[in-house]
């Protein structure tokens, strides 16, 4: 039987390069695509695909919140987080979130057919620093300690939707558009986020929104060098 | 007729000057990423992808070595810059033209690729709507940028 695979990437490059790699291999078949984390929770609910290949970085709903969705609709999905990052943070966040896959996007010719083929036998695919990291997470909790960073305020799913697309610069009106909802109740929405995270300007929301991976923003190279004092070829 | 013979003869080349293989080097250090740039790129008639490069510094030395026509070039690479990368191919090989493709939706990279030798400048997020028209570009020596996010573009 095939196993079939929806692939969610904002940039067409990277679909093209995941389909060749993943249809290179007998007995796969890519259902589908999709550009953004709402249209891959949208086309898996229409395609049912085996397999959910969820890049972290896209606009509108990102990856996390796709892979949350994805999960919540349907427990027996596997989704797999492709992510240029494997921070702490976005681990612990895509492991909350349902992923049973993640998969540095570098490393993607190398990792990604093993990491479907181990969720084809229903086990979990980790990079080697996310398996340290859930083994270090396993003995503090066996020690009654935790290096957990402190919780932040609770929010809702609906919130952090809301959150990516006010730090994306759209109005109370356009995320009423999006989200279909009415314009009052995404200013209630907006104004629950801010009141929840203490903040008084949109502009503490973007910044709130980059540093727990909700946007992502690219810094050229030579900026973030100047900032850290390193040598910009290196 | 084989394209060996054509390349190595002038006078055939006169009669099928547009239909000369362009030949090309893509340097990124996403191997998806060069999947999917080599799956695009060899679906245009008369191109061909000669090699990939994981790196700035490979792909200085595969272009001197290759000679390719055109080159598509990451800025974000690790061992040497992209930027580096560009001026450096520019100098050894003024013949081979750079095609810049990166994430840096950014007017300034643009100038700054531009100042390297670039002859052209696409955003990934765009590659698969312009990169075609830019190899195109770029390998009859033109010019090649889409308007960026704050209104630059390389005229």
């Amino acid at each position: 039987m095939k196993v079939r695979i929806l692939i969610a990437d904002d940039h067409e490059v990277v679909r093209r390069g995941l389909v060749t790699l993943l249809q290179s291999h007998e007995g796969w078949e890519i259902c589908g695509e999709a550009t953004d984390g709402r249209a891959a929770v949208e086309k898996a609910r229409e395609l049912k695909p085996d397999v959910v290949i969820v890049d972290i970085g896209m606009p509108g709903l990102n990856g996390l919140a796709a892979t949350r969705q994805l999960v919540q609709q349907d427990p027996h999905c596997k989704v797999i987080v492709l992510t240029i990052t494997d921070s702490d943070q976005v681990i612990r966040e895509a492991l909350d979130a349902g992923a049973r896959g993640f998969v540095l996007k570098s490393d993607a010719a190398r990792d990604l057919i093993a990491a479907v083929e181990a969720l084809q036998r229903n086990r979990m695919f980790f990079t080697p620093r996310v398996n340290d990291l859930v083994l270090a997470g396993f003995l503090d909790h066996g020690n009654g300690a935790t290096n957990a960073p402190p919780r932040l305020p609770r929010l809702t799913p609906r919130e952090r939707e809301v959150i990516q697309l006010l730090a994306e610069g759209k109005s109370s009106k356009e995320v009423a558009c999006v989200l279909n909802l009415s314009t009052k109740t995404a200013e209630t929405h907006r104004s629950n986020i801010m009141r929840k995270l203490g903040f008084h300007s949109i502009r503490d929301l973007v910044v709130y929104a980059v540093k727990n991976n909700i946007i992502q923003v690219q810094i050229p190279s030579h900026v973030s060098a100047t900032a850290t004092g390193e040598d910009p070829a290196a | 007729m084989s394209w060996v013979l054509l390349r190595t003869n002038p006078a055939l080349q006169a009669g099928f000057e547009g239909f000369m293989t362009v030949r090309i080097l893509i340097a990124d250090d996403h191997p998806v990423v060069r999947h999917g740039l080599r799956t695009l790129l060899g679906e245009h008639l008369g191109w061909e992808v000669i090699a990939e490069a994981a790196d700035g510094m490979e792909a200085v030395e595969m272009a001197d070595r290759l000679s390719p026509d055109v080159v598509v070039l990451d800025i974000s690479m690790p061992k040497m810059h992209g930027l580096e990368a560009c001026r450096l191919i520019r100098e050894n090989a003024p013949s081979c033209e750079i095609l810049i493709v990166t994430q840096h939706d950014s007017p300034q990279m643009l100038q700054e690729a531009l100042l390297c030798g670039a002859r052209g400048y696409v955003v990934k997020a765009n590659a698969a709507r312009d990169l075609l028209a830019a190899v195109d570009a770029v390998s009859q020596h033109r010019n090649f940028a889409v308007q960026l996010k704050d209104g630059a573009n390389a005229g």
